[in-house]
C-alpha cells in the first residue's frame, strides 16, 4: 500500500514539473513518426519482394527451348522477403542488400543493399523505433529520474520520509514503479499502435507469429529500460546532489549509447579479423580448383578441362561432378566467414553486460527478424535452392544430352524440365527459433537487470534517516 | 569607454588566471586526460584501418601484376610454340582478356588526410574489378565486412570531435559565467576595470586552447609523421588547413552556443540541462531526421526492379544468341584452334556469346543505372542546402570529404570507372569483332586505370562552404550572447 503510495506521489510529482511533456512528447513524436517511415517501407519493400519473386518464377517457367546449362547460367533471383517487424528495427538489413542471383557454378552473395544509395548521414543512425528506443529511452528514463533520490536529499525531504520509518527499499520499490508507470503511459501506446501496424502488416499466416516477435521484442526493452531504472535509481540515491548524479548518469549514457557500439565493433574485429576480399577469395579459389582437379583425376584420369580426355559426352556428368565437388567447399569458406563474423557479434552480446545496449542491439534484430542469424539461414536456404537448380540440369544433362555424344550441346530441354524446379518458397523461422538464437542476449539483459536491481538496493540501503 | 581601459592587458590577465585557475581543479585534468586519450584511440584506429586498407589495395595491385605478367609470360610462349593456350586461359583470345580472365582492379587510393575520417570507406567499395561484364554486375560492394560492424561505424577522429567535443566544451564551460555569479564572484571581478566580454572571451579562449590543441595540433603532429609522403604532397597542406578550420569552426559553434545560454543568466544546473538537450537534437536526432528527410524527399529507385530488369535483359540476350551458345566446345580434340594464326583468332562460340550478351545488357541497363547516380547526386545536393540544419552534420560531411572519404569523392571514383569501363570495352570490342589475336605488345595498350584526383579547387570550395556554414550560426548565437549580456545581471 505504502509502496503504491510513494509511486503515486512521484508519478505526479512528474507529470507537474512538465519533464514527461517535454522529454516525453520529443519521444513519442519520433517513436510516431519512425513507426509511420517503417510502416511505408515494409509495405513497399514486402510487396515488391512478393512480386519480383512471383514474376521470377514465372519467366523461369515461361523459358523456350533451351540447353538446361544454359537455363542454369540464367539461373533465377532469390528475394529476402521483408519481415513484418522490419517496420521497428531494420537492423542489418540496409546493409546487407535482399537479392541473391542463383546461377550456375557459384555461390553468389547477396547484393544491392540499401545502404550504397544513402546519404554519407546514414553513419548518424537510421530513424527506427529500435533506435530510438536503444539510444534515446535511457536518456528519457535519466531525464525524468535523474534527482529521484538525490532532489529530495538536497531538500531534505529524504531524511525526513526515512526518519518517518520508511524502509530504504520500499522507498525505492515505489520510485522504481512510479519510473516504470511513466514510461509506460508513453510507450505502451505506442506498442498498441506497432501491434496493429504488425499484425496488418503481416501475411495472414504469419500474424500469429509476428505479434510473438513483437511481444517478446517488447518485452527485451521492458527489461532494457527496467536496467536504467534501476540504475538511474541507484546512482541518484548514492549521490550527493542532482548534479552529480545527472552528470554521472549522462557520462554512463554516452559511454554506453554513443561509444560503446563503435568500440566494441572495433575490438571484436580486432579479435576476431574477418578475411580481405583478396585473402577470401584466393583461398575459396585454391581449395575449389584443388578439390575438383581431384575429382576430375579420379574420374577422368586427367586434370585438364574439356581436352580430349573428356568428350562431350560426359560433359552433363563432368558439370555435375564438379558443382558437387564444389558444394563442401563453399560450405566451409562461407561458414567459417559467417562464424566469424558471429564470434564479433557474440563478444559484442557478451559485452552487453556492462553495456546494455549491445546485448539489446542484438535481441531487438534478432527478434524483428533483421539480424545475422536470419540473414544466415536465408542465404543457406537459396544455396540450396541454387543447388538444387543446378543439381536437375545437370541431370538432365546427363539423361539426355550425354547420350547425344558430339551433338550434346544440341539438346533443348523443354518447359516440362523447367516445371521440375519448384519456386523459391523461403519461409522465415518462427519465434521460438528466434528465441532460441537470441537467448544469449536476453540472458545478459536479465542478468544486467538483476545486477541493476542489486545495484539499486545496494546504494538505497545506505540511506539513513540521521 | 573611460572606465574601461584599453582590454588587451586584462585580457591576458584574464587568461592567466583562468589558466591558474583551471590548473588546480580536477575538473581540467579529467577532461584533458580523457579527451587525448579518445582522441589518440581515434586517431589510432584511423591510422590501423587505413594502413589495412591499403596493404589489401597494395595485394591486389600486386596480385593483378603478377597476373597480367603470367598473361604475358604465356603468350609469347604460345608464340614461341613452347606453350598451348587453353580454352579458358588463353591470353591471345580478346574475348577472354576482356573478361575475368584479364580483368583488372581498378583502385581508389587512400587520401592523405584519409585516416582522420573514415566515412563511407567501408560501405562504397574502393576497388572494383574491370571487366567487358555489364557494370551492374561488377559495380557492388566487394570487399568482405561484418554488417553488424556497417551499422555501427568506425572509431575514427571525425566521431569523436562531432559526437564528444561537444559534450568536453559543455564540461568545461556549461557554467561560464553562472558558476561565478552563484559563487558572487562575478561581482567582484565586474568592479575591476574589467568588461564582461573580455572575461568571457579570455575563459573562451584557454578553454579552446585545451581542447583545439589535442583535436588539431596532435592528429595533425601524428599524420606528419605517419603519413609525411602524403602530407608534403600537392594539395595536401592546404587540405590539412581546412580540415583544421572546420573542426575550429564547429568548436566555436558549441562555444558560441555555450556563451548563449550562460547570457540567459539561468543557474549552472538550467544551463547544463539545456545544452544536453540541444546536443542530443543536433547531434543525435537533426542528423537522423535530415538523411531520413533526404531519402524520403529523393527516393532512391528500387533495387528490386533493377534485379529484375537485369534478369529480363540477360534473359532476352541469352535467347537472341541461344545458337552462338551451342556452339561451344568445339575446340575439343583440336587444340590448335585456339592458336592465333596470322594475326587471327578463332573465338568459341559461347565466349562470343557471352561477350555479345554482356554488352547487350550493359547497353540496356545503363539508362536504369544513370538514375541512381542521378538520385544520389540529387540526395547530395540537398544535403548541401539543407545540411545547415544540424552543424554535426556540416562538420562530418565536410570531414570526411577533405579525408577523401565522403559521398562526392567515391562518386568521382564511381565515374572514373565507368570510363575506364568504357575505354576497356573500346580497345576489346573491335578486336573481338573482328577476330583480332593479341599480341604481346598489345599488353602495354591495353587500357589502364590512373586515378585523377579531385580538383583542390573544389575541394577547398566544399571546405570553405562548410566552415561557412558553421560560421553564420555561431556569429548569430554570440550575437544573441551580446544582445542578451547588455542586460546580464550579475547579481
Amino acid at each position: 500500500m505504502l509502496m503504491h503510495w510513494i509511486a503515486r506521489r512521484e508519478f505526479t510529482e512528474r507529470l507537474r514539473d512538465g519533464r514527461l511533456y517535454w522529454a516525453g512528447g520529443l519521444v513519442a513524436v519520433l517513436l510516431f513518426t519512425a513507426l509511420a517511415v517503417g510502416w511505408a517501407h515494409q509495405r513497399g519493400a514486402h510487396a515488391e519482394q512478393v512480386a519480383a519473386q512471383a514474376m521470377d518464377y514465372r519467366d523461369w517457367l515461361h523459358q523456350d527451348k533451351r540447353h538446361p546449362h544454359d537455363a542454369a547460367h540464367q539461373g533465377m533471383h532469390a528475394f529476402k522477403p521483408e519481415p513484418p517487424l522490419s517496420m521497428v528495427d531494420a537492423g542489418i538489413n540496409p546493409y546487407i542488400g535482399s537479392t541473391v542471383w542463383l546461377q550456375a557454378h557459384r555461390q553468389s552473395e547477396v547484393k544491392f543493399n540499401a545502404a550504397q544509395d544513402a546519404t554519407g548521414l546514414q553513419r548518424f543512425g537510421n530513424l527506427s523505433v529500435g533506435w530510438i528506443l536503444q539510444v534515446l529511452g535511457p536518456l528519457l528514463v535519466i531525464v525524468l529520474g535523474f534527482n529521484a533520490f538525490a532532489g529530495e536529499r538536497e531538500q531534505g525531504i529524504l531524511r525526513q520520509t526515512l526518519s518517518l520509518g520508511v524502509a530504504p527499499l520500499r522507498l525505492l520499490a515505489g520510485k522504481a514503479l512510479a519510473l516504470s508507470a511513466l514510461l509506460a503511459v508513453l510507450l505502451v501506446p505506442a506498442a498498441l499502435v506497432a501491434a496493429v501496424a504488425v499484425a496488418v502488416g503481416a501475411e495472414p499466416g504469419g500474424r500469429i507469429d509476428a505479434l510473438l516477435r513483437l511481444g517478446a521484442w517488447s518485452l527485451g526493452y521492458a527489461v532494457y529500460l527496467g536496467i536504467f531504472v534501476f540504475l538511474v535509481l541507484g546512482v541518484s540515491a548514492l549521490s550527493a546532489t542532482s548534479r552529480m548524479a545527472i552528470t554521472v548518469l549522462l557520462a554512463l549514457w554516452i559511454g554506453q549509447a554513443v561509444m560503446a557500439p563503435r568500440v566494441l565493433s572495433e575490438l571484436s574485429r580486432t579479435w576476431f579479423p574477418s578475411p580481405t576480399r583478396l585473402e577470401f577469395n584466393k583461398a575459396l579459389g585454391a581449395e575449389l580448383k584443388a578439390v575438383s582437379n581431384q575429382v576430375w583425376q579420379q574420374n577422368f584420369g586427367t586434370t585438364e578441362r574439356w581436352g580430349r580426355d573428356v568428350p562431350l559426352s560426359k560433359w552433363g556428368i563432368a558439370l555435375r561432378l564438379d558443382d558437387q565437388a564444389s558444394y563442401p567447399v563453399y560450405d566451409r569458406h562461407y561458414g567459417r566467414l559467417w562464424d566469424t563474423w558471429e564470434q564479433q557479434q557474440k563478444v559484442q552480446e557478451w559485452s552487453g553486460l556492462l553495456l546494455p545496449l549491445l546485448a539489446v542491439r542484438s535481441f531487438s534484430m534478432g527478434m524483428a527478424g533483421t539480424d545475422f542469424s536470419h540473414h544466415r539461414r536465408f542465404t543457406t536456404a537459396a544455396e540450396l535452392h541454387r543447388r538444387n537448380i543446378q543439381d536437375l540440369m545437370s541431370k538432365d544433362l546427363v539423361a539426355h544430352a550425354d547420350p547425344l555424344g558430339d551433338r550434346h550441346f544440341s539438346y533443348q530441354a523443354t518447359a516440362d524440365l523447367w516445371a521440375t524446379v519448384p519456386p523459391f518458397d523461403y519461409h522465415p523461422p518462427g519465434a521460438g527459433w528466434a528465441l532460441r538464437h537470441q537467448a544469449r542476449s536476453f540472458l545478459v539483459l536479465c542478468v544486467g537487470l538483476l545486477l541493476a536491481a542489486a545495484f539499486a538496493a545496494f546504494a538505497t540501503l545506505r540511506q539513513r534517516a540521521l | 569607454m573611460s572606465i574601461h581601459p584599453p582590454q588587451g592587458r586584462r585580457l591576458l590577465a584574464v587568461m592567466r588566471q583562468e589558466v591558474r585557475l583551471m590548473l588546480t581543479e580536477r575538473g581540467l585534468w579529467v577532461v584533458g586526460a580523457l579527451f587525448l586519450l579518445l582522441v589518440a584511440y581515434a586517431l589510432g584506429n584511423g591510422l590501423l584501418q587505413t594502413a589495412k586498407r591499403d596493404r589489401a589495395q597494395a595485394a591486389v595491385a600486386q596480385a593483378d601484376r603478377d597476373t597480367r605478367t603470367a598473361q604475358r609470360t604465356l603468350l609469347e610462349a604460345i608464340f614461341a610454340g613452347t606453350a598451348q593456350p587453353t580454352p579458358f586461359e588463353n591470353p591471345a583470345d580478346p574475348s577472354r582478356m576482356a573478361s575475368g580472365y584479364g580483368g583488372q582492379h581498378v583502385l581508389l587510393p587512400t587520401a592523405p588526410l584519409g585516416p582522420v575520417a573514415l566515412g563511407q570507406s567501408d560501405l562504397f567499395p574502393s576497388q572494383y574489378k574491370v571487366t567487358n561484364q555489364s557494370r551492374v554486375v561488377f559495380m557492388n560492394p566487394s570487399d568482405i565486412e561484418n554488417p553488424w560492424h556497417l551499422l555501427s561505424g568506425h572509431f575514427d577522429l571525425a566521431f569523436v570531435i562531432v559526437y564528444l567535443l561537444p559534450l568536453l566544451i559543455f564540461a568545461l564551460s556549461y557554467n561560464l559565467l553562472s558558476a561565478e555569479r552563484e559563487n558572487g564572484t562575478l561581482r567582484l571581478l565586474l568592479s575591476q576595470p574589467l568588461r564582461l566580454r573580455t572575461l568571457l572571451a579570455g575563459k573562451l579562449t584557454v578553454r579552446a586552447a585545451v581542447l583545439l590543441g589535442p583535436a588539431v595540433l596532435l592528429p595533425v603532429a601524428v599524420l606528419w609523421i605517419a603519413r609525411y609522403a602524403g602530407l608534403t604532397a600537392g594539395d595536401a597542406g592546404s587540405t590539412t588547413l581546412w580540415w583544421a578550420l572546420l573542426v575550429g569552426a564547429y568548436a566555436l559553434f558549441w562555444f558560441a552556443l555555450v556563451v548563449a545560454v550562460n547570457a540567459f543568466g539561468a543557474s549552472s544546473a538550467t544551463n547544463a540541462m539545456v545544452l544536453v538537450i540541444a546536443w542530443v537534437l543536433l547531434v543525435l536526432v537533426a542528423p537522423v531526421l535530415l538523411n531520413l528527410a533526404v531519402t524520403q524527399a529523393s527516393p532512391a529507385p528500387s533495387r528490386t526492379e533493377l534485379a529484375t530488369r537485369q534478369r529480363v535483359v540477360t534473359a532476352e540476350a541469352m535467347k537472341r544468341y541461344q545458337d552462338l551458345l551451342g556452339t561451344e566446345y568445339q575446340h575439343v580434340g583440336q587444340g590448335a584452334i585456339l592458336v592465333p594464326r596470322d594475326g587471327k583468332i578463332e573465338i568459341a562460340g559461347r565466349s562470343l556469346a557471352n561477350y555479345r550478351i554482356q554488352r547487350e545488357v550493359d547497353e540496356a541497363i545503363r539508362p536504369a543505372l544513370a538514375r541512381f547516380d542521378a538520385q544520389q547526386a540529387q540526395q547530395q545536393a540537398l544535403l548541401g542546402r539543407f545540411g545547415a540544419v544540424s552543424p554535426a552534420a556540416v562538420a562530418y560531411e565536410g570531414m570526411t570529404a577533405l579525408a577523401g572519404n565522403g559521398a562526392r569523392r567515391h562518386a568521382r571514383f564511381d565515374a572514373q570507372t565507368v570510363a575506364h569501363h568504357d575505354a576497356w570495352k573500346g580497345f576489346f570490342f573491335p578486336r573481338i569483332d573482328a577476330r583480332d589475336a593479341l599480341v604481346p605488345a598489345d599488353f602495354d595498350r591495353m587500357p589502364t586505370f590512373a586515378w585523377h584526383e579531385e580538383p583542390a579547387d573544389l575541394v577547398r570550395g566544399q571546405a570553405a562552404l562548410a566552415v561557412l556554414q558553421l560560421l553564420v550560426p555561431s556569429l548569430l548565437l554570440f550575437g544573441l550572447a551580446a544582445w542578451r549580456l547588455r542586460r546580464f545581471s550579475v547579481a
